[in-house]
């Protein structure tokens, strides 16, 4: 009977270590390449393994203090290899392959995530990626959460669709206002307005210049506006001087004007993203202000 | 007049530049390697029996990043410069350019075609997939040079003049059709087609080297034999048909290796802008415009001068990298201006 204990002991002892042996042999210098991607190692607490990430990597404001690896489809070889790199993640938009070929040969793990606008890609992701951080738990728990969020959201959705019709909305994506683009079907912007339970009124494939005219067509009910180098008030006050004929739509008379994150559009759904849709359906979906807090 | 450089020390000088060009190449990158391991990795890479502890890193870095990379540059840079000496002796116009054929052009126009179309033309081979830019940007150039080249003939003689203007409509046409192809691209593809137009070094790769290093050879053998007839074209063009010059099949030749010269670099790299124009223009102020001298001295200045402008494409970010026909443009354009300023 003295023997159980001691196997119980050794056994304990033995977990411990195979778990140390395991953490350690996870990637410790991870290079990453993808906007998203960077926001969600961040929440899993991997931020300290990050040596590099890609210029799309913007949040949160920490990661722009790594040394930039550039464009994530312009990727340099030797460049990432400088920063001696035990992984390097991204999407399937990171490129160019003959690099990501050179990379591989020089013995630096890649790995591949999706970056489509689906919930069921958030769930591989963070999977993915809680298995390569040793962090499993808090990964599941983060996706679970999201996807709760994002249910939610529907729900109260269809609710406050009751009382009030799906709003006609655009989305501008612009440059300090001049030249904007519309988001058309098969968009980030698209999949965006659509989960804030708006009716897109774009229907070209797309980002896409508009007309003046075409715009005063369509006559949005709200303007969704995502500016790259304004930010906030400035960003509306520009676009509206820029694009006079925008004065006269409805959006603007009712003053529906929201504006967007741009960072949010790009490289996959981040974390940020359930808060961002829950402002976009409270500015929708007036009347149902309070149901519609996160 | 100011004086020439006489050929014996021009030479001498562009070898040193371009062995000093490949040196650096080799032993500078945003990994830093120690000087001794890059030269022992070479010797190793070179066959010699040296020890391979502690130099995996290294003879990597070395044999498959940085010597593919220099062997493009050293290519690429050769092939246009000798590309613009032939364009610039066929219009015996010093601001003629690879582009005036349209060679460039139908090259842009062949690369958008397979970025932006590439996802429409399905049943593609997967082994071909990856070459499917760089084939079409070939075919691209030659077909529009080809076509250039249709157009300047008339009773069995080619209009260099009226081939001119062929190149300028034809490129202004090529350029609406990528053009439309911008517009029908989606972001991804688009970022894709802008930074082919800037050109890069970046990826280079042996199975890609071999096909434009086989070009080069060509053009570089073959122009060469030509240089007497180019010096007789200088004085015009019935002036070296009663020297001797069968001048119908020099111009034959100047087009036809330049569209496969031109073609396969930019297949190779994307578009490298200003090589071919200010190269030849470079030697020729330090040298005249001999061509038995001209030609042999731009491809050693072109290959000089694309390595330097990569290194500056790769270390100026690092570890980020910057396309580099923003390089060549960049220290190419204040040192011409420069050399224009002191030599008048």
């Amino acid at each position: 009977m003295m023997r159980r204990p001691a196997a119980l002991l050794t056994l304990c002892a033995s977990l411990v270590f195979v778990t140390q042996a395991l953490a350690a042999d996870l990637p410790q210098r991870w290079v990453s390449a993808g906007g998203a991607l960077s926001e969600w190692i961040s929440l899993l607490g991997g931020a300290q393994r990050l040596v590099g990430v890609d210029t799309t990597s913007q949040h949160p404001e920490t990661l722009k203090d790594l040394p930039s690896i550039g464009y994530q489809r312009q990727l340099s070889a030797e460049g990432i290899l400088s920063l001696r790199p035990d992984l390097l993640v991204g999407t399937e938009e990171m490129g160019p392959p003959p690099v990501l070929a050179q990379v591989r040969g020089a013995g630096v793990r890649v790995e591949l995530f999706s970056s489509t606008a689906q919930l069921a890609a958030v769930d591989d992701n963070l999977k993915h990626l809680g298995a390569l951080l040793g962090r499993e738990q808090k990964a599941a728990a983060l996706a679970a959460d999201y996807r709760q969020q994002l249910e939610a959201l529907q729900a109260k959705l269809k609710q406050a669709q009751t009382t009030q019709k799906a709003p006609g909305v655009l989305l501008l994506v612009g440059h300090g206002g001049a030249k904007p683009m519309i988001a058309g079907k098969g968009t980030a912007g698209d999949w965006v307005l659509q989960q804030a339970g708006a009716r897109n009124l774009a229907d070209n494939q797309g980002y896409k210049n508009f007309s003046a005219e075409a715009l005063a067509a369509l006559d949005p009910d709200v303007l969704v506006v995502s500016d790259r180098s304004l930010d906030g008030e400035q960003a509306l006050q520009a676009l509206l001087k820029e694009n006079p004929a925008l004065a006269a739509s409805r959006a603007v008379k009712d003053q529906r004007l929201v504006r967007l994150d741009p960072t949010l559009l790009v490289g996959g759904l981040g974390p940020r993203l359930p808060a961002a849709l829950h402002e976009l359906a409270r500015a929708f979906y007036p009347d149902a202000q309070a149901t519609l807090a996160p | 007049m100011k004086r020439l450089m006489p050929p014996r020390t021009l030479f001498i000088t562009l070898t040193l530049l371009c062995l000093l060009a490949i040196w650096l190449s080799l032993a500078l990158g945003p990994v830093s390697l120690p000087l001794l391991d890059t030269l022992r990795a070479g010797l190793r890479l070179m066959g010699a029996p040296i020890a391979a502890d502690g130099l995996e890193q290294a003879e990597l870095i070395l044999g498959q990043i940085r010597l593919p990379r220099t062997l493009l540059g050293l290519g690429v840079g050769a092939v246009l410069a000798l590309s613009g000496v032939a364009m610039q002796g066929l219009f015996r116009n010093p601001l003629a350019d690879p582009g005036l054929v349209g060679v460039a052009s139908g090259a842009a126009l062949g690369a958008a075609v397979a970025i932006v179309g590439g996802s429409w033309m399905g049943g593609i081979a997967e082994w071909f997939a990856p070459y499917l830019l760089s084939a079409c940007a070939f075919v691209g150039g030659l077909g529009v040079t080809a076509l250039v080249y249709k157009l300047g003939r008339r009773d069995g003689q080619t209009h260099v003049a009226t081939m001119l203007l062929a190149g300028i409509a034809l490129t202004a046409l090529a350029g609406s059709a990528v053009g439309l192809f911008t517009y029908l691209a989606d972001d991804a593809t688009l970022r894709t087609l802008t930074f082919w137009n800037l050109g890069s070094l970046n990826g280079a790769s042996y199975q890609r080297l071999w096909p434009l290093l086989l070009v080069v050879l060509a053009v570089a053998l073959w122009l060469p034999r030509r240089a007497q007839a180019l010096n007789a074209l200088l004085l015009g063009e019935s002036e070296a048909r009663h020297l001797g010059v069968e001048v119908e099949s020099l111009k034959r030749e100047l087009v036809f290796c330049t569209a496969l010269g031109v073609g396969a670099a930019v297949a190779a790299a994307g578009l490298i802008g200003f090589i071919g124009l200010v190269v030849p223009h470079l030697v020729r102020l330090l040298a005249g415009p001999d061509h038995r001298v001209l030609l042999p001295a731009s491809l050693l200045a072109g290959g000089a001068l694309l390595l330097f402008a990569d290194l500056v494409a790769r270390l100026a970010l690092a570890p980020a990298e910057l396309p580099i026909g923003i390089v060549t443009a960049f220290i190419g354009a204040p040192f011409f201006l420069f050399l224009l300023i002191r030599g008048r």
